[in-house]
């Protein structure tokens, strides 16, 4: 093997292993994937939109700089960060499924803070199963696959899998352009959608 | 829509009531609700059902034609989107259609709503009701967008 190899080798494992940094911490998901949704951000506006302390934001930033999955944009203070596009393909431990990273899965990911559904599925299916269910979650929002289907394929209850589709729905709408289809409540005739006076 | 405790739960039991609405689930849908659960002592669709909004449909009756058919037609729309062979598609996904036709046949109903989270069923089901000159009787509701909306 050439010593250019090498060295191409050597980058992509680096890269390899700052994404996994990535996928390990939610925290560091979630800045990533605030950036990747934002476009750009100052380190204030990174504490502000995720209720960060200063010097945990400057961490967190400085260790996404040094891992090369974000950069600032410009050296003048203050400093404008942009998220650097990941796309990463994986091949699972057992060789017969692959993945690819992208700034989607890493939201995914990210949101495991927030929403146990998806800290449970990760628990039960790791980071691998969540990128697979993520796939089934773009199908089925672009009407090509049911959630009875992904629980056949996967061999899990179709309520679990109608649980982690309805998880990551909103992870979908954010990063894919797919119009949501069917009806709502104003198509409904002859009903008063008016529930502010909430009985409940 | 989770437990009844969540304003999910509470937005869509509000509407029912006042608007007077039951939902009515095709049995295999209510099988799927209430199994694997070990860890929920009241199943939330049990608690629906017990506060009279939601109930089972009664078993479809197969031997009728548009019932048949309607379900035939809404599982091979799935197979052919989904590239599978039709004998592969759990009956679940056809069921919901099947309810429309089996209250359509007993005329319990002159049209049906048909709420899911699954794009492919719901379109599904009103295109094969098109072809089965039920056009504009049938409505395929997002069950995502329907809930959201009730949110606002």
């Amino acid at each position: 093997m050439s010593r250019t190899s090498n060295r191409t080798n050597g980058d992509v494992i680096r890269d390899f292993l700052s994404v996994a940094d990535l996928l390990e911490e939610p925290q560091l998901a979630q800045l990533y994937a605030y950036l990747a949704r934002e476009e750009e951000a100052t380190v204030q506006e990174l504490m502000n939109e995720l209720d960060l302390a200063q010097g945990t934001a400057y961490t967190y930033v400085n260790r996404l700089v040094d891992a090369g999955v974000i950069e600032a944009t410009t050296d003048e203070q203050p400093r404008v960060y942009v998220a650097r596009d990941i796309n990463l393909t994986v091949t699972a431990a057992d060789g017969a499924r692959e993945y690819t990273i992208t700034p989607a899965l890493i939201d995914a990911i990210a949101r495991r803070t927030t929403d146990d559904d998806i800290d449970t599925y990760i628990d039960r299916h790791g980071i691998a199963g969540l990128a697979t269910a993520l796939t089934y979650t773009i199908d089925r929002e672009r009407g090509e696959v049911t959630h009875r289907l992904m629980a056949r394929d996967l061999d899990i209850s179709p309520l679990a899998a109608e649980i982690i589709l309805q998880a990551l729905h909103p992870v979908v709408h954010e990063h894919f352009d797919i119009e949501e289809a069917g009806a709502s409540v104003a198509d409904i005739e002859g009903v008063d959608r008016d529930i502010a006076s909430d009985d409940a | 829509m989770g437990q009844p405790s969540n304003r999910r739960y509470q937005v869509v039991r509000t509407f029912a009531r006042r608007n007077d609405m039951t939902f009515v689930l095709p049995e295999r849908v209510y099988d799927e609700l209430t199994v694997n659960a070990p860890d929920v002592e009241t199943p939330p669709i049990d608690t629906a059902i017990d506060e009279g909004w939601a109930r089972v449909a009664a078993p479809l009756e197969y031997t009728n034609a548009l019932v048949s058919r309607t379900m035939d037609g809404v599982q091979r729309y799935i197979a052919n989107a989904d590239d599978r062979p039709a004998d592969k598609i759990e009956r679940a996904d056809p069921a919901l259609a099947g309810v429309a036709a089996q209250a359509f046949v007993d005329e319990t109903a002159d049209h049906a709503y048909i709420y899911t989270t699954d794009t492919l069923a719901g379109e599904g089901a009103e295109n094969i009701f098109a072809s089965e000159g039920y056009d504009d009787s049938v409505t395929y509701v997002n069950g995502f967008r329907f809930v959201e909306d009730l949110l606002e």
